[in-house]
């Protein structure tokens, strides 16, 4: 997020689009109702009627994957009605005149026969977006699970940057991240473009760094995505070492990733429970859970939190820095002499520029917002105040594109997947907490009540649903939350394993799977 | 409805003869807790607007016919506040007789909530003994059989905190109150059960409720064990706002959650998966020891060094077959930052790659 | 049953009106008996109330019902003037739910069956009697709102506009809206709500604080046991009403009033509303008022559902909201933060009613009005066992035993008066030598221990057992408080057991201490009005009479 959590309940116009918050982050949207409260303004562009739809002051429901028609074509509007923020254009950006003569094709007539919206619903949305003294911009998932995933969240950069929304309280571009850690895990440098604190594979100066750092010459290319490399399974890649990720159940096209797994030599899975993906290990490495180690998350605004041990591991579960540095070790790696968190910690905030002012016992009050470039910086709760990370804020001349897969005669249904309140991700952990069945036992389908008749289902009775890639049966849920045929369903239950149909298509920048997005045929089972 | 910012305004006034600073718009319960000035109090939660039920902050105002209650009356300058007199100690003492006497008594266990001691503490500390203005008792127990919020209204006190934290902070309006005065009780809408409601089952109700009349029932399997509970502070394990929680545990038995009431991104509040969804931790399905594909094709238990061995061998082999891009590394978003340090410091030590990523695509 | 598209056409007509939910209920529960589910569901979707707060809301009033037979149950007075004139066993024959004081205490009991009030003192003579006007001026004492009330065709537009009704609209809209202020500041007229406020003051502050649109209010919600004086100028003088509000309005700067009216009164609702369609069309309301450009004001009515603390002003307020109708904080107070949190006057109808005369007469006439010292005059309620119950307009500081023994005849024939009640009962009693020495102004009554209030009276005569009114009285208090501040809901639930016998004591001793602690606890630091006045019932009870007491202790 640009922008931290506390800042949400500032803006006079919320956006939120493709983000289901009341659902997937409750905390922060309870932000949000306070924010409404107050008297803000917000527009929400979602396929279904989710809670905050209903919360909304302006509801636009757009159909699936068209996100980047609704964004043109309300630059489109604020360009035409003279509402873009010149100063801010002039001194901040680049390429900005190109983008105003770009998005003049793009009316909200156009956009509107894309996405099914009322065009003067579109001006409407872009007028308060644009006027307002403060707009800031919530997404999730919805926004970036899509063949444009990329292209979306450029948009909505456009967006920001025409109207000078960024880099003030109350403003921003903020995405909300769906894992407790999954951007300490990106900071820390587990991706293959980046060492940690984002400092890129291809630079030589970070190469050369940590060539000295780790003792040994450092690959000047990237490494390949998950994805990728799960395409590349028996390939070109013949082992795995996968932490806590139960890839069989939550990635798309679950027979592919079967199949990938299966085809390598050797498998290494480090985790808290059997999973389906630790079934497929060679060797099953037990880690402590959560609560049983100290440690350090970060969360989706930035903030560099402790997290600490409250009860001794299960049986003989180890930390997972311990396990990986045992097999390093036993691979003869130097540099894996750890014999505790704080000290692996410390060494990431020694090499990572923005964690340079922190270390394990500074950060025990939770006080800090990355970037902290040096010991006494107060941590940077706003991003691009003064200026962007690479100067000036690039325009980007965006094209609509249809999804991957669109509905046609055999696939007639939009399929939208996502999650539930109650559960999280493919429920190993959920699942396994008391209670939860109470209020969600099984996965169904969302049908909008109209589509039932139409498909001859039965509220409470089943469906089969099938893609292009396989078949899953469902129980079935009229819901006015879908719209008028598009079905929604989420991945998290494995006996309803809706990933064997997804997998349609992948952004060609990031890799990340269309799971937005899946034609598929509703009968009756 | 965002106002420019205005400068603060400070004036002075006098507490308990002491001269005091405070900002316009704090009222002179703030000024009070501020000045370390203990006022007690029941139906006050900092996070809410100020409400006026329980009148136990009521202090002297000089100049004033009748005391006034202290979280709803603004501090104005020069205004000169008793906190203590002994008119206003009586007249607490006979507040929180009248409250003691509505409900049984009771010991509350306090892992009902983290506000659950706040009545039978101040009953203790104004040495209220149970036995006067002895009368009928109000609050019905509602037999909702969710199994998340114990509701034993028996011990209600009405101070309305479940409702407005529903209504103000999680901003989910599910409860209210049904009918009037003495009769008052605590509902959903028609007396639902919470289940068909609009409750998410986030727990705040739970947590502000100061008498433990609303429980947490999951925490409150662990009452039959008798030592105290421990809380050690730490972050939810679920989505990426990163609410702090403290973890509640006997001995070595993680027993129930608490929100942090001032973790910065939660404030007090958690959804149903922070607040109830922690016992997977010490589930039955942990695995507890290393296993090892045998030459049956099944996994079976083996030591720690026997694993790693395996483990370490296994990427050996393929280095020298295929080279160091053939093997592969994926880290956990949910794991901590060190287990992402380390696996990407194994792959780009290990073997000179940057064959790693995590599990974000999914 | 009603299908969701005909609750939208109903909740349609209502919607984009001023404060609708009221009677957007009230219009419901016509259509249906009752508010069922599904009625309760739609209106939370289409007004945007969360279901569960307004299922709270709606269970605080009493006659909102969710049940069969609904507003067809009728309903029996069981005040408690009504109580001694057959009202129990009423309520045994129409196997009736009884409400509290519903304001006729000056004829026989009331049944208010849907929107129709029959009054009777046995089941066979029930039938619809007209309101009781105030009996004949009887001091030959001028009079200021009762002056032309007894006059034929008074409450249409043509009755009123014969004695010069709003005559005075056009002379006042030529001066500045500063000047009016001020001629209803110097005339020293008060709330006569009870709560004494300067009406003039009032009104300066609401002129003065910022936000608009500003709001007139007319309390009418007379709920006080033994009130009923706002029912008949309500009934009888209702344009007099309107033009206090307009000239309120004026005064202020407001551009819109309600008047909020107790479910009791359904056949002032009808009369108001007549009233308020005749103003609009001959142009006293709407815009540009009089011909004076800018001056625009309009009037709704909205009707309560029962409940005594909505004459409170800050649950007022609520309810005409649509809130939960638990008292307001204070401060802030209405005069800034009234209505929709924007300026706004809250008076009584008798204070509205007052002002078109003093604006005519002047302020110093109406200063003269009063007794000695005292400014103006106050309607008394005064009812109970006495010869002539009714309303009385006494200049202020008439000596009680002057309006108990000349003008209202004294008690009944063969029995003594033993106590009368003040402000309807939350004054408490007067009883002993303080009947004869106490006059109508607040310091005298105030002296005693009680206060004048809303000056209803009720007299007890020797006949009564002042324990039981007590207890009654009490337990009217505990029915009606609201829940919101511990001292009053515990306190008065508390009081009414002492007082009926359901809490044991081993010694008197501790029954007096007891007691003594709640009262002066919830004197102290009761929210509002209610829980602060409740004690004067127990505590004038152990002043006039202990021995009454000692005998329910035996």
């Amino acid at each position: 997020m640009s922008n931290p959590l506390a800042d949400m309940d500032k803006p006079d116009v919320i956006f939120c689009i493709g983000t289901n918050m009341t659902e997937c982050h409750p905390v922060a949207a309870t932000r949000i109702k306070q924010a409404i409260k107050r008297g803000a303004k917000l527009i929400v562009a979602d396929p279904r009627k989710i809670s905050l739809a209903n919360m909304a002051n302006l509801y636009l429901p757009l159909r699936v994957g068209s996100d980047v028609a609704l964004l043109l074509g309300m630059a489109h509007v604020i360009a035409r009605d003279g509402l873009v923020n010149r100063s801010f254009i002039n001194d901040r950006t680049d390429k900005g005149e190109a983008f105003l003569e770009h998005v003049q094709q793009f009316t909200p007539q156009w956009a509107a026969k894309i996405s099914g919206l009322n065009p003067c619903d579109i001006e409407q949305a872009a007028h308060w977006y644009a006027q307002a003294e403060r707009s800031a911009i919530y997404y999730t998932l919805g926004i970036t699970e899509h063949i444009c995933g990329v292209d979306n969240v450029q948009s909505l950069c456009n967006l920001a940057l025409m109207t000078g929304h960024i880099g003030r309280e109350g403003t921003g571009i903020n995405p909300m991240r769906g894992q407790n850690n999954i951007q300490g895990a990106g900071d820390a440098g587990a991706v293959p473009a980046n060492y940690p604190g984002f400092q890129p594979v291809t630079d030589p100066l970070s190469q050369e760094k940590f060539k000295q750092l780790y003792g040994r010459e450092m690959d000047p290319e990237k490494g390949i995505t998950k994805v990728s490399a799960l395409n590349e399974c028996g390939k070109s890649i013949h082992a795995m070492l996968i932490d806590g990720e139960n890839t069989v159940v939550s990635d798309p096209d679950r027979s592919h990733c079967l199949r990938s797994l299966e085809s390598l030599e050797h498998l290494v899975v480090i985790d808290i429970f059997l999973t389906e993906t630790a079934e497929l290990a060679d060797v099953v490495l037990p880690a402590t859970a959560w609560g049983e180690t100290d440690g350090v998350c970060v969360n989706t605004e930035r903030r560099v939190q402790r997290l600490r041990q409250a009860v001794p591991p299960h049986g003989e579960a180890k930390p997972d820095w311990w396990i990986i540095s045992q097999i390093a070790q036993r691979l003869a790696v130097p540099g894996f002499e750890f014999e505790s968190a704080k000290d692996v910690f410390n060494e990431l905030c020694s090499l990572s520029p923005i964690y340079a002012g922190l270390d394990w016992d500074r950060i025990e009050k939770a006080e800090y917002q990355w970037p902290v470039p040096e010991k006494d910086h107060p941590g940077t709760p706003i991003l691009h105040v003064d200026e962007f990370k690479n100067g000036r804020g690039l325009f980007s001349l965006i094209h609509y594109r249809d999804p991957a897969e669109v509905v046609d005669e055999n696939y007639p249904v939009w399929l939208t997947t996502g999650r539930r309140l109650e559960a999280y991700h493919t429920r190993t952990q959920t699942g396994r907490a008391a209670g939860i069945d109470y209020l969600l036992p099984e996965e169904s389908l969302e049908v909008n009540p109209e589509n039932l008749a139409e498909w001859n289902l039965t509220d409470g009775g089943y469906a089969n649903l099938t893609s292009r890639r396989g078949t899953v049966k469902i129980r079935v849920k009229s819901s006015g939350r879908s719209p008028l045929g598009t079905v929604f369903c989420s991945f998290s239950f494995n006996d309803v394993p809706v990933n064997i149909l997804t997998g349609s298509g992948y952004d060609p920048v990031t890799e990340t799977a269309e799971l937005k997005v899946c034609p598929v045929r509703v009968e009756p089972a | 409805m965002i106002t420019e910012s205005k400068p603060v305004v400070t004036a002075t006034m006098t507490l308990d003869g002491r001269e005091v600073t405070y900002t316009e718009g704090e009222t002179i319960y703030e000024v009070a807790r501020r000045a370390n000035i203990e006022v007690p109090t029941l139906c006050y939660d900092p996070r809410l607007e100020p409400f006026g039920a329980c009148r136990l902050c009521i202090v002297e105002v000089e100049g004033g016919r009748n005391p006034v209650a202290s979280c709803t009356t603004p501090a104005v300058a020069g205004m000169v506040v008793h906190t203590q007199t002994e008119a206003v100690e009586k007249h607490r003492r006979t507040l929180l007789e009248l409250v003691a006497s509505e409900n049984p008594e009771e010991n509350i266990n306090p892992l009902r909530g983290y506000a659950s001691q706040e009545l039978n503490q101040l009953l203790e500390k104004h040495d209220v003994q149970p036995g006067r203005f002895q009368g009928k008792h109000s609050g019905t127990s509602n037999k909702d059989d969710n199994p998340f919020i114990l509701r034993d209204y028996n011990h209600c006190i009405s101070c309305y905190r479940c409702v407005r934290v529903c209504a103000e902070q999680e901003g989910d309006h599910a409860i209210t109150m049904m009918n009037r005065g003495f009769e008052k009780q605590i509902t959903a809408e028609f007396d639902i059960r919470l289940k068909e409601s609009a409750c998410t089952f986030c727990g705040q109700c739970v947590q502000t409720c100061p008498t433990g009349a609303l429980g947490d029932r999951k925490a409150m399997r662990a009452e039959a064990q008798k030592e105290d509970f421990k809380k050690t502070r730490s972050v939810c394990p679920y989505c990426g706002v990163g609410c702090q929680v403290d973890l509640l545990s006997k001995e070595d038995r993680l027993v129930g959650i608490q929100p942090a009431m001032d973790g910065p991104a939660n404030e007090g509040a958690l959804c149903i998966k922070g607040q109830f969804a922690f016992d997977f931790v010490q589930h039955e399905d942990r695995l507890s020891k290393p296993l090892v594909r045998g030459e049956d094709g099944k996994l079976h238990e083996v030591d720690w060094d026997t694993a790693l061995d395996r483990a370490a061998e296994g990427f050996k082999k393929v280095r020298q077959q295929h080279g160091n891009h053939a093997i592969y590394g994926v880290a956990s978003g949910r794991a901590p930052s060190e287990a992402s340090y380390t696996m990407q410091k194994f792959i780009r030590a290990g073997f000179g790659t940057n064959q790693i990523d995590n599990c974000s695509r999914a | 049953m009603n299908d969701r598209a005909t609750d939208r056409v109903l909740i349609d007509q209502w919607r984009e009106e001023p404060a609708p939910l009221l009677p957007l209920l009230h219009a419901f529960q016509e259509r249906d008996g009752w508010l069922t589910e599904d009625v309760l569901r739609a209106v939370s979707a289409d007004l945007n109330i969360p279901l569960a707060e307004l299922f709270g809301t709606v269970t605080f009033y009493h006659h909102f019902s969710q049940e069969p037979p609904g507003r067809e149950l009728p309903r029996v007075c069981d005040g408690p003037v009504c109580r001694f004139q057959g009202a129990p066993n009423l309520i045994e024959k129409l196997n009736a739910k009884p409400m509290p004081c519903a304001g006729r205490c000056d004829g026989p009991v009331p049944v208010l069956q849907s929107d129709e009030v029959l009054t009777g003192t046995s089941f066979d003579q029930l039938k619809t009697n007209p309101s009781p006007l105030p009996p004949p001026n009887p001091g030959a004492i001028e009079e200021c709102v009762f002056a032309h009330i007894r006059e034929p065709g008074r409450a249409t537009l043509k009755g009123y506009r014969e004695t010069g009704g709003y005559d005075c609209l056009k002379r006042v809209l030529a001066e500045t809206p500063e000047h009016l202020v001020s001629v209803i500041t110097e005339s020293r007229l008060a709330g006569r709500g009870g709560a004494g406020f300067s009406t003039g003051k009032k009104w300066a502050m609401v002129a003065k604080a910022p936000g608009q649109p500003k709001t007139i209010v007319c309390n009418a919600d007379e709920g006080e046991p033994g009130c009923f004086k706002d029912r008949v100028l309500l009934n009888y003088d209702p344009h007099a009403i309107l033009e206090g509000m307009i000239l309120a309005a004026y005064a202020t700067g407001a551009s819109r009033g309600f008047i909020y009216l107790r479910y009791e009164y359904p056949e002032a609702q009808a009369v108001l509303e007549h009233a308020v369609a005749e103003a609009l069309d001959a142009g006293f309301l709407g815009q540009s008022i009089c011909g004076k450009a800018g001056f625009d004001f309009d009037i709704f009515v909205r009707r309560g559902a029962g409940a005594y603390i909505c004459g409170e002003e800050g649950s007022l307020l609520n309810s005409l909201e649509g809130k939960h109708p638990f008292p307001r904080n204070r401060p802030p107070f209405p005069v800034t933060n009234g209505f929709e949190d924007l300026p706004t006057a809250v008076n009584n109808v008798e204070t509205f009613a007052a002002v078109p005369p003093i604006v005519n007469h002047g302020a110093d006439w109406y200063q003269s009005l009063g007794s000695g010292d005292h400014a103006g005059t106050k309607v008394v309620s005064l009812s109970g066992d006495i010869q002539c119950p009714g309303n009385y307009e006494v200049p202020i500081g008439l000596p009680l035993k002057t309006l108990l023994y000349d003008w209202a005849g004294g008690p009944r024939e063969g029995q003594s008066i033993q106590a009368v009640s003040m402000a309807g009962l939350s004054g408490g009693f007067l009883g002993g030598g303080d009947l004869d020495e106490v006059t109508l102004d607040e310091p005298s009554v105030r002296s005693r221990g009680s206060f004048l209030g809303a000056a209803g009276i009720i007299v007890f005569d020797e006949r009564r057992n002042m324990v039981d009114v007590a207890k009654n009285a009490m337990a009217f208090f505990a029915e009606e408080s609201c829940g919101k501040c511990f001292p009053c809901r515990i306190g008065t639930e508390r009081l009414t057991e002492r007082l009926n016998g359901s809490a044991l004591f081993n010694d008197s001793d501790s029954w007096h201490e007891e007691v003594a602690d709640i009262e002066k606890t919830m004197m102290a630091t009761s929210a509002c009005g209610l829980g602060v006045a409740a004690p004067n019932i127990t505590r004038s009870l152990q002043k006039y009479f202990p021995e009454q007491i000692a005998a329910h202790l035996k």
